[in-house]
């Protein structure tokens, strides 16, 4: 791995971790859904500073060059974070639906209690001609 | 001056009439309110039958979420203070007029029973209290203010705290984050000694293997906390 490279994705990464941080002191992000990022973000960055580390993992994994050895990480991770998105999102999927199911049930009453107090109404008229 | 305890409760079927007993008696003049956060037993059966006085989230929310609404409640209720107060009976009523005695007589904003000012009663465990006393160097550090207990779950406040609370929660493990936001926020925090029991029933939301990620989250969002 040549310095350039090595220096061209440090910069990108800690660009990166700046502005994700950002985001969540915003509060645009949540923290909890940011660490998988986070954690992604700085692994590359130790195996970027440290490439002899890389070296040695990627010799025990059987990889040629140690920037494919970034490249595969970095792809691995992607694929991580894209499945807990998947399961989150499958969550909020079930959550939304049992709250508009709440809402409906709710309505219903109320307009059914609506609807029992107009009769009511009605039927005192009625008594009272 | 109206007082209202939010009791967020998730499976605590064993011990939830407790709690709401100990409050009756021992804390009279406290309203309460039970905050059921889609649990899996009978928490929410027994509390309607009891005739308790419990919302019912439809959907699960977490610890955050599930206060964050009991603060909603206190606010648009008129309460004056409201304290977050375990259902698992881990902690004791009895403290509850004191707090508000001394948040009142002192103009606090908050104040927090802590295990670890007498250091009596229950402890926790030997590692629970290593990364509690992590929190208090690193809030020291940060914010210039000693908290023991930041993790506590016994916590009372006014109406300018329950407003900052309404506006942002943190969906889980808060209470240390929060307890920076205050003093961030230049608010009047103060501990009083308060002793607890070990829990009843039910089991403690942070297990053994969460307690990692729990260290490492409430970390980075203590130094986001200072960087807000």
């Amino acid at each position: 791995m040549t310095l350039k490279v090595q220096i061209l994705i440090g910069i990108i990464l800690i660009l990166v971790l700046g502005a994700i941080l950002n985001m969540v002191r915003k509060r645009q992000l949540e923290l909890k859904y940011v660490l998988a990022w986070l954690f992604c973000d700085l692994t590359l960055l130790f195996f970027d500073c440290f490439p002899d580390t890389m070296i040695i993992v990627a010799g025990f994994l059987g990889i040629y060059s140690p920037v494919n050895m970034i490249f595969f990480l970095g792809f691995v991770f992607s694929l991580i974070i894209i499945f807990s998105l998947t399961v989150a999102l499958s969550r909020v999927t079930a959550k939304v639906r049992r709250m508009a199911q709440m809402m409906a049930l709710e309505n219903y009453q109320m307009e059914n209690e609506k609807e029992i107090s107009g009769t009511d109404k009605q039927k005192n008229l009625t008594e009272q001609k | 001056m109206k007082k209202l305890v939010i009791i967020p409760a998730f499976n605590e079927q064993e011990s939830i009439l407790n709690t709401v007993r100990d409050i009756k008696e021992n804390a009279p003049g406290f309203d309460y309110v039970i905050i059921n956060d889609c649990s899996k037993d009978k928490t929410l059966r027994i509390c309607r039958n009891n005739n308790l006085n419990v919302l019912d989230l439809p959907v699960n929310l977490g610890i955050g979420g599930a206060v964050q609404t009991g603060y909603l409640y206190a606010y648009s209720h008129d309460y004056d203070i409201a304290v977050q107060f375990d259902g698992d009976g881990q902690h004791d009523a009895k403290y509850l007029q004191y707090m508000a005695d001394i948040l009142q007589e002192e103009n606090l904003d908050m104040v927090i029973g802590s295990r670890f000012i007498q250091k009596e009663g229950f402890q926790s465990s030997g590692i629970r209290r290593v990364g509690i006393r992590f929190f208090t160097l690193l809030i020291r550090l940060l914010f210039g203010k000693t908290i023991t207990d930041a993790t506590s779950g016994m916590r009372m406040c006014n109406r300018k705290v329950m407003e900052l609370f309404i506006k942002e929660y943190p969906r889980d493990y808060p209470e240390p984050e929060t307890v920076s936001r205050l003093l961030r926020h230049k608010c009047k925090v103060k501990e009083v000694p308060v002793i607890m029991r070990e829990r009843e029933a039910g089991v403690s939301s942070i297990s053994l293997g969460k307690s990692a990620y729990y260290m490492v989250k409430v970390t980075l969002a203590i130094l986001i906390e200072r960087l807000r």
